[in-house]
């Protein structure tokens, strides 16, 4: 087990710049995400804190020794690969006791220390087959199994279920996270699924053009998104936007026009907003009720209805602007037919010019 | 039992296939399988396009088992084609590992190392009788340099063979690169990676990773080259003619003289349908071990 440090790291590939100045501090045994669109560096941090690229700039310490310079193999660390990276001409036995025997290891320390990856992981009776005879679930927990052995003090994991199919990824993702109970080693997970990211982090990296946005708990960027980007990128559906101008911002109010919505008042300090300033408002699909029971009221026309037994999810963009709502049952609503809405007042965020979070809840 | 419309059914599908086919077959057939129905035919004669020929039955063969100068080169045909294949293969294999990395001109180089392969046999041989030449030649001029002293490569019994094994492996290893490259591009990067952070050096990834990885690679490059080095016989043709003292004659150039120079296409054909079947054999073998290593 080991703490994470990056300090200034940056990645540049010629004129490219993927990764510009991240400062990052992982604690000993969190479960750290990043996530992050296609493109967003995510892959690349990964791929500079295992060694497996050198970095342009900035440091990286993993227990509180400077790694910046070492090669891959000498890193403390453990790496699971999105294609699982097994290698197919070995066995299963050997593929997780390949670390040991490069580290000419005894082979009946190497034997034993299998033995128990391989029982943590469940494969105890598929040791002699080749990887070629196993599912990909199978295929991803040698993976995991080739790392345990190593005792690393970071797992890396980079998009581990993105092969899989959707019932697997489910049960996958319960078992990592099982196993980081029961390891309690520090884990750096990558991948673009918020999904993901919200069930298994117990902190969240958000990353975006190479810069991370947002660093927090899972609830906290739910609630408190820092920013537009962060705001869209976490949730599922994504938070609705609709622009507005600030009518007027005291004490604890502050009054938005918006677009659909009309003038509402919002219950929060508007020490950072006055009159006239353009703001964007976020509204979360899930936050918005059928009828008027909340205080911000409004109606929108679906255009289409998804009814998914658990949840109701209604699309009701207008001029190219996405709008979606969700509700929870099975509520009799059809495609065309207008229906009122409503949304209590602190669910509402309200974003500046910048993008950047104004009405930030105090408890989440 | 299927009934005949069953059976008739797939071919009636299929006689664009066929018909598609039928060229390439009757060429085939015309310049390879009427040939060597014909040559065992001939083998069981004393043929000779000089006099009457006559049935001998087996007897061409029973005077193969018998003689002397054919177990002579089938002796030299194994000593070339162990020397030139496995050589080649390990180069091959160097060359393409270090090829497949990035760096500036490796194009470049790939050229230089193909080039051999590309260039005419018998004008490469000639090149080559040129650079052993005892006394002018570039390569006693080396021997001579390094305070060696000049060898007679092509007139030697014991340097001959190995002067055309030399100058076989200079001509081949640039295909047994290019078939290692295409090898080696199929391994994912990823796997390396992998190795890499598990600790492997360099020679463990080469010896641990890439080798047996390259496992179905190395033995179609295998029988290729010990098919190929079977046949030989223009390098020897031009070089050295089978001498001196026949230490470079080989099945096939054993085969050319006997039929060309002393007329007996009779026993010449017991000859090459002997190589004919151990080839076969030996395709056929390693056909099925490489199928069965794929499984």
């Amino acid at each position: 087990m080991a703490e994470l440090e990056l300090s200034g790291v940056s990645k540049t590939y010629g004129a490219f710049n993927a990764l510009k100045d991240v400062s990052l501090e992982i604690a000993d045994g969190e479960f750290a995400v990043f996530v992050g669109p296609s493109g967003c560096g995510k892959s690349t941090l990964l791929r500079l804190i295992a060694g497996l690229d050198p970095v342009s700039e900035g440091q990286i310490a993993i227990g509180g020794k400077d790694v910046t310079s070492r090669q891959a193999g000498q890193r403390p660390i453990a790496m699971v690969f999105q294609n699982y990276a097994l290698y197919p001409h070995m066995s299963v036995y050997d593929n997780i006791a390949f670390p040991l025997q490069m580290e000419r290891r005894p082979k009946d320390e190497i034997r034993a220390e299998v033995a128990k990856a391989a029982q943590i992981v469940q494969l105890s009776t598929r040791l002699q087959d080749k990887p070629s005879k196993l599912s990909g679930g199978q295929r991803q927990r040698v993976a995991i199994a080739r790392a345990i052995v190593r005792k690393p003090g970071i797992f890396l994991m980079d998009e581990p279920l993105s092969n899989l199919d959707a019932a697997l990824r489910m049960e996958m993702r319960s078992e990592l996270t099982q196993l980081h109970r029961r390891l309690g080693s520090t884990m750096v997970y990558v991948t673009h699924d918020q999904l993901e990211a919200m069930t298994m982090a117990d902190r969240i990296v958000v990353l975006n053009g190479g810069k991370v946005e947002q660093v927090g708990p899972p609830m906290e960027l739910y609630h408190n998104p820092a920013n537009l980007f962060v705001a869209g990128f976490i949730g599922s559906p994504p938070m609705n936007f609709l622009a507005g101008t600030v009518r007027s911002a005291e004490g604890a109010t502050v009054s938005v026009e918006a677009a659909r919505i009309g003038v509402v008042t919002l219950p929060f300090s508007g020490e950072h907003l006055s009159a006239g300033d353009s703001v964007t408002l976020g509204i979360r699909p899930e936050a918005l009720e059928l009828g008027a029971g909340r205080q911000v009221q409004f109606s929108v026309v679906p255009e289409a209805v998804e009814r998914l037994g658990l949840h109701t999810i209604v699309h009701a963009g207008e001029e190219g602007r996405p709008f979606t709502a969700l509700f929870n049952g099975d509520p009799k609503l059809r495609a065309g037919e207008a229906i009122n809405v409503s949304v209590d007042g602190a669910s509402v965020k309200v974003f500046d010019a910048d993008g950047i979070l104004r009405s930030r809840r105090a408890e989440v | 039992m299927p009934s005949r419309s069953a059976t008739a059914g797939p071919f009636n599908r299929s006689w664009g296939a066929y018909a598609f086919l039928a060229p390439a077959l009757l060429i085939l057939f015309l310049s390879l399988l009427l040939p060597a129905i014909a040559t065992i035919g001939m083998s069981f004669t004393d043929i000779s396009f000089l006099r009457p020929a006559n049935w001998v039955g087996l007897d061409n063969y029973f005077r193969l088992m018998a003689d002397g100068r054919f177990q002579q080169a089938i002796g030299n045909t194994m000593y070339y084609t162990l020397g030139v294949t496995f050589p080649t293969m390990a180069l091959g294999l160097l060359a393409a590992v270090a090829l497949n990395r990035k760096f500036p001109f490796r194009i470049v180089f790939r050229t230089i190392f193909y080039l051999p392969v590309l260039t005419s046999l018998i004008a490469a041989a000639v090149v080559w009788v040129y650079l052993y030449e005892p006394y002018s030649g570039p390569v006693n001029g080396l021997f001579v340099s390094l305070g060696l002293g000049p060898q007679p490569w092509l007139s030697s019994p014991n340097l001959a063979m190995m002067a055309l094994i030399i100058m076989a492996v200079w001509r081949d290893f640039g295909t047994a690169m290019i078939i290692y490259l295409a090898g080696l591009q199929d391994i994912p990067e990823e796997i390396y990676e992998a190795a890499r952070l598990d600790g492997a050096s360099k020679f463990s990834i080469l010896w641990r990773i890439t080798v047996p990885m390259l496992g179905s690679v190395t033995f179609y490059l295998m029988i290729i080259l010990i098919v190929q080095s079977f046949q030989v016989f223009g390098a020897i043709y031009v070089m050295t003619g089978g001498g001196p003292l026949g230490s470079t004659e080989t099945i096939v150039f054993q085969m050319y003289q006997t039929a060309f120079g002393y007329t007996e296409f009779g026993y010449s054909a017991a000859m090459s349908t002997v190589l004919f079947f151990v080839i076969l054999l030996f395709s056929l073998v390693g056909t099925k071990i490489m199928r069965r290593g794929e499984g």
